[in-house]
């Protein structure tokens, strides 16, 4: 495995508007995220963005809390195809986890402290998902729902609460150990986005 | 660039791996084919998440750390926009990556993501799947569209699974494991493909 078999990444296309970026120092965000739009994205300190993620601005703002990990091809502040937002911002809390291929519509969407969107699931424009809930593979969260603290969202659209009692410092940890293994993975390049 | 013959759509490697250019593969050096393998465009394989902590045996012995973090076997197929990465997970207190292995004759249906931590022979995913982290399939498993697999879960040979979350629905009867054969789909896709047989 010489230097000559460099990777055959295929070069990543940039289209539309670089948007005004807010980052903080210490974050991971690979070369080949896609940051697309027109207004402010702010990513908060130790968040993950991998590569082929999709950080879409071109609706409203997008802010993203400490220690956020977003995994590859998710999408943030995909546009709905039918509504029209004046106020279109998607936030995510601390420690949310968008993993690979979700989506997270614009439209004042909120994702709180701790929760988790699975594999390909999809948050609806407007929803309002609380804290440290988890959104399993697939499931879709209709525009403007509402899910309280501590809910599972499985099998398209059975909801029950999370009575584990995993505490939430224990999970934090875990987090902050994964980002510590992904920051050195991961070839960041702030740079290229400001 | 030279005037020379247009370039295929897939790089075919000498052991008759078919790789499309369009495909996104991170970390190639940590990626291991083992032949006769399409790779269609657009899928997706994580090999730059590599283990960081080694075995206990391998790091007594000294020996060459190991940093594969997929490796794949032969004729396998991966279909348009599939995600292949290694499952991460705590381990004696500190996190890491662990391998992702793939026996021969898989078949990844369109835009499934796989997470798993041992995927057998002979096996068919179907599309839009989500295998999760640490789920280990055996020999001659289908795994019929749209199904999620739960962390975790092991699924037994020659059974058929489905659902969200992942359900035993049935076993692949008698003789029907000459089904999952995928010689005949590789001569199918490359850069001058044989038609189907009829």
């Amino acid at each position: 495995m010489s230097s000559k078999r460099l990777s055959i990444l295929p070069p990543v296309s940039s289209s539309g508007p670089k948007p005004p970026v807010h980052f903080s120092s210490s974050i991971t965000i690979a070369d080949s995220a896609l940051l697309t739009g027109t207004h402010q994205v702010t990513v908060l300190s130790e968040s993950v963005i991998h590569p082929r993620a999709r950080l879409d601005s071109s609706a409203g703002r997008l802010n993203l809390g400490r220690r956020c990990i977003v995994h590859e091809r998710a999408h943030l502040g995909l546009v709905p195809t039918n509504g029209r937002f004046t106020e279109a911002a998607v936030t995510l809390g601390d420690y949310v986890a968008v993993e690979v291929g979700a989506v997270v519509e614009a439209g004042n969407t909120v994702v709180g402290e701790g929760s988790t969107v699975g594999v390909g699931a999809r948050v609806g424009a407007g929803a309002v998902v609380g804290k440290h809930c988890t959104l399993t593979p697939h499931t879709e969260i209709a525009a403007g729902a509402v899910v309280p603290d501590f809910t599972i969202v499985f099998s398209n659209g059975m909801r029950r609460t999370d009575r584990r009692g995993v505490a939430v410092e224990l999970k934090n940890k875990a987090v902050a150990r994964q980002i510590d293994v992904l920051r050195r993975m991961i070839p960041s390049n702030p740079a290229k986005f400001v | 660039m030279s005037k020379r013959a247009p370039k295929g759509e897939y790089i075919e490697t000498d052991t008759g791996n078919k790789v499309a250019r369009k495909a996104t593969l991170v970390g190639t050096q940590n990626i291991m084919l083992g032949g006769k393998t399409v790779i269609q465009p657009e899928v997706m394989i994580r090999g730059d998440l590599i283990r960081t902590i080694q075995a206990s045996s391998q790091s007594a012995s000294g020996a060459a750390p190991n940093n594969t973090a997929v490796s794949i076997g032969r004729y396998c197929f991966l279909s348009r926009g599939s995600c292949l990465r290694p499952p991460g997970r705590l381990y004696k207190g500190a996190f890491t990556y662990m391998p992702l292995r793939m026996g021969d004759h898989v078949f990844v249906g369109q835009g499934s993501v796989i997470q798993a931590a041992a995927i057998g022979n002979h096996v068919h995913i179907g599309a839009k799947v989500a295998i999760g982290e640490f789920a280990i399939i055996k020999d001659y498993v289908r795994i019929l569209d749209g199904t999620v697999v739960p962390p975790n879960m092991v699924i037994p040979s020659f059974s058929i699974v489905a659902g969200q979350p992942a359900r035993l629905i049935g076993e692949v009867p008698e003789g029907g494991h000459e089904a999952f054969e995928l010689r005949s789909l590789y001569k199918t896709v490359g850069n001058n493909p044989h038609p189907a047989p009829s």
